[in-house]
Formats: structure tokens, sequence, C-alpha cells
């Protein structure tokens, strides 16, 4: 049985049934339209990196799903199915105290990557999943990177500002807060630069 | 009764006067670029450019709308974003008319108008728009009242960044149309850095490398072939990015960039596979001109929104999701 969850921007999800057990196998499928160099280079790195990103942040303590085998000539992973709802959903619907939590539990998230020197590379709400436990899960590692700087973390929270003004607008500020508060619980002080350089980063766009 | 609005866009190298209807009719729409003899622009020839085409220009544009100056209802003027000098001459322009006419004066953002003259051309109602020029590469969609940007180059323009290479490569100006052409020569591809950032992306290491590839002899298409390939396939995928995430079925290309053939195809696959129907704005429309605030003009007129000229200071840093788009 194969269901497709969703059709990302580099893959399409599908939902598979195992040995009486969910798994998602993830297919970053040939785009005809780029040159043919760079679309199989990309989705042979980010196949590759995903796999191993997604086992990084995991020995850092962030709730990630197991990856049970990876196909480099097709570009497929299979891994854990997560139950649950992404984040960007549910942010609308909870109430504003569950929200403040679940926001500060997806800076402390993020905060266990930036103290491992690890970028998750596209934070957004989508790519968070609250499952029925409100545990918090973080997926779609193909752009994340080892060996940080400060500039990466900065873009990364930057990536995070953006994600929460274009896509929960009317709750923006209180999120933003949050999930800062919650960055800050983790690292404490040496917060600091990475906070003022994603203020920088912002300022380097167009028009600020 | 049918409105005419006369709009004048004047941000940065070009002037442009064009005349539009409340019923989306494009009367005429005119417009002259300043071309440096070397080097990039400077804001001060710009604005004296400006001024000097300028009346001439919006003569043409009413001319060509066969109408006469007692029958322009509105003016509308780019106020933001810019290039501040050019800015204040176009806006001069506009109030002038504006008091001598007796009419009222619309200010319009240059970013929002390239999405909407977009739209009435492509008849998209809510579209994922990839504005691309020399000044702007920003991935905006509408949301909560604004034009969000859900992606944009975190340092040059794409423009910027293709006509700075021309120079390098001993093109005139604008070197794009040129790269396109040269590009088509070229077979081999050289890795350049592909830097997508979530949504956002940078262009700067790129520009660099191509001119390291030249500096090693490289030849011109070889580079250009590579330079369009990568940066248009960074574009394609920040565009996939804010279709998945934003769940909707249009895709707008637009700006000066959007002339480019090779992007066309790129994005025109990215909506394929997303089954969302694409347009790229034809070229006369895609660029900057006067038509694009002229119907901005109307529909922000139409929603009740005017401005006093006391009021009408310039907005060089005025970025898309600061407006309230009061008639979407």
């Amino acid at each position: 049985m194969k269901e497709v969850l969703a059709r990302g921007a580099e893959s399409v999800i599908y939902k598979i049934e195992e040995w009486g057990f969910s798994f998602v196998l993830k297919w970053r499928q040939a785009k005809p339209y780029l040159l043919k160099d760079i679309d199989s280079h990309l989705r042979k790195s980010r196949t590759s990196r995903e796999c191993k990103m997604l086992t990084v942040s995991r020995s850092l303590g962030v709730p990630t799903p197991a990856v049970y085998s990876v196909d480099l000539d097709k570009h497929m992973i299979m891994m854990d199915f997560i139950s649950g709802t992404q984040f960007k959903q549910l942010a609308g619907q909870v109430s504003r105290s569950d929200l403040i939590s679940l926001c500060r539990g997806f800076g402390k998230l993020i905060a266990l990557l930036h103290e491992g020197n690890v970028v998750h590379g596209d934070p957004t709400t989508s790519n968070i999943i609250v499952d029925d436990r409100s545990r918090m899960w973080i997926v779609d590692f193909g752009l994340s990177e080892m060996n940080a700087t400060l500039e990466m973390k900065g873009v990364d929270l930057h990536l995070i500002h953006r994600a929460l003004e274009t896509t929960h607008w009317d709750l923006q500020e209180t999120m933003l807060d949050s999930t800062l508060e919650g960055y800050v619980d983790v690292l404490g002080s040496t917060a600091e630069p990475t906070l003022s350089r994603m203020k920088e980063i912002r300022e380097r766009g167009r028009y600020h | 009764m049918t409105l005419h609005c006369l709009g004048i866009e004047g941000t940065a190298h070009s002037f442009g006067a064009g005349v539009v209807t409340s019923d989306g009719k494009v009367l005429s729409n005119e417009w002259d670029m300043l071309k440096p003899d070397q080097g990039g622009i400077h804001p001060r020839e710009a604005s004296r450019h400006h001024s000097e085409v300028g009346p001439d220009i919006i003569r043409k544009a009413i001319q060509k709308a066969a109408i006469g100056f007692q029958d322009i209802d509105l003016i509308a003027f780019s106020r933001g974003p810019g290039l501040g000098p050019c800015l204040r001459t176009t806006a001069t322009i506009a109030r002038t008319l504006s008091l001598k006419l007796e009419v009222p004066l619309v200010d319009v953002n240059h970013c929002v108008a390239h999405i909407e003259i977009g739209c009435l051309e492509s008849t998209f109602n809510d579209p994922v728009t990839v504005y691309v020029s020399g000044g702007n590469t920003q991935i905006i969609a509408f949301a909560g009242g604004r034009f969000r940007t859900f992606g944009e180059t975190l340092d040059i323009a794409i423009g910027n960044m293709l006509d700075v290479l021309g120079r390098e490569l001993g093109m005139g100006f604008p070197g794009g149309p040129i790269i396109e052409i040269e590009a088509k020569k070229g077979e081999v591809y050289h890795n350049l850095p592909y830097s997508v950032k979530g949504m956002d992306l940078s262009y700067s290491g790129m520009l660099t490398a191509a001119k390291k590839l030249y500096s090693e002899g490289v030849p011109t298409p070889e580079i250009c072939y590579s330079v369009q390939e990568t940066s248009f396939g960074m574009l394609a995928e920040i565009a996939e990015r804010a279709i998945a995430h934003t769940k909707k079925s249009e895709l707008l290309l637009t700006g000066g960039v959007a002339r480019n053939n090779r992007l066309t195809e790129i994005l025109s696959g990215v909506a394929e596979r997303h089954e969302a129907e694409f347009h790229r704005v034809s070229p006369s429309l895609a660029g900057d001109q006067g038509a694009m605030i002229a119907w901005n003009g109307i529909l922000q007129f139409n929603a009740g929104r005017q401005i006093e000229v006391e009021n009408s200071h310039v907005l060089p840093k005025w970025r898309t999701d600061d407006q309230d788009i009061l008639w979407r």
C-alpha cells in the first residue's frame, strides 16, 4: 500500500505499510527542467546528507525519524512515519499558552542543533511535526549542514523569523518571542552573537 | 464611468509613462532607459535622465493613448522602493501634473505594481510571484492582507549579478540579454556555488566564482551557460518551496529578467510539476514601465486610497510587505 502524503518542493513523500508498521518513503524525483548535472548532484548529495543529518541530529537530543534504508541511485529514503500534525497547521488552532509552549519547544530543538554546530537549513513550521503526545519532531534535513559557523546559525534563525512573518503573520510576534526564549533557555548568553547576527542578516536584505 | 490613469515610473534607470483605463486596457506605455557608456547606474545621472526625457515621454504616452491631458482622471507614481534621486524627480513630475490638472494623486509601490500588472495580463487571482530584475529578486505571495516576501536574495539581485558579470566579460549594459545569447552556445558545465537557504538565496559567491572562471580562460559561452543554469536552478528551487509551502496554484514570472527564455522554460517546468498554471509577463509589461503604475493606481484609487501632495514624500526603502493591500 502506498499513499502520497505530500508533494514537497524537491520530493514526493509516500506513506507505506510494511510488516504491520507505517513508514515514510521520501523520493527525490528527477526534475527534467533543470540541467542534468545540477539536478543529479543535488538529488544525490541531499539524499545522503539527509540520512546522515537525521542521525546526527538525534544524537544531539533532537527527535527525528529513524532511517531504515536508503537507495542513493534512486534517491529514496525509508524512515519512521511520525503520526501527528504539522506545527504550521496546529499554530492557528491551539490556545495562546499552548502556542507559547510549543514555540519554546521549537526554539529549544533548534538550540540543541546549534549547540552541536548543526543547522537545519529550512526551519519552517512545515518541517516540525507535533505528535499525539505533544512531542515535537524535526523533519526534512536536505539542507542541513554540520560544522556550522556563526553566519550559518544566524541564517537559520533569520529563516525562522521569515517563516513566521509570512506564514503566521497574525501570531508572528508571540511566536518569534517565545521561540527565541526557548532558544536562549538552552544556550544562555552564548545565544547572543547568533541573535545579533540574525538581525544583521535581515537588514542585509533589501529595503530594511 | 471609465477612468483614465496616467502612471509614471522612475525608480531606477528607466523612466516610463503609461495610460491605463479602469477596464484594464493599456492604451499606451512609453519608456526610455539610461544606458551608460561604461560602468553601472549612477543615481544622479539616472535622475537627470528622467528630468530630461520625462516630459517628452509623458506627452508621447498621452498622444499614443489618443486622449488629451483633460481626459486624465488620476495620476499614479512610483513612490518606492528605488534610488532616492530618481524617485524624487519622478514624484515631482507627478505632483506637478496632479496640481496642474486638478486630479487625485496615488502613490504606488513599485514591486506590488509588477505583481498586479502580471495578474491583469494573466487573469491570475492569487499567484506565487517570482519577481526578478536588476534591483530585486523576490518570491512573493499574498497572505493576510499583504504581499509577503517568502524568499529573497540575501545579497545582490539576479539582474545585477548578470549585468556585473556581463561587464566583466566585456559586454555592454544590460548584460543579461547578451549572456542569454552566449549561453546558447555553451555546452560545458562548470560547477558554481549553489546557495539556497530555505526560501532565500545568495548570488555574490556565484559572481566571484564566475569571474574566477573567466580569469582562468574558460570560454565566455561556457561561463554564461553555467551561470544561467545554476542561478535559474536556484530560483526554481525557491519557487518550488514557496508553491509547496503556500499550496497556491498559479506561478507568475515578472520583472526585467522575466524576458529570459531559459528562465521561463525552467519555471514553466516547475509549475507543471506542481500542477500550477504558469504565466510569464510579456516583455513590454515585464520591465519597469508606467502602465503597471497606472493599473495599480486605479486599483488603489478604487479602494479609496489617494495621497495629498504634502504627504507624498518618496519611500526609497518601501518594502513589498509594508503596504496594506486594500483592494484584495
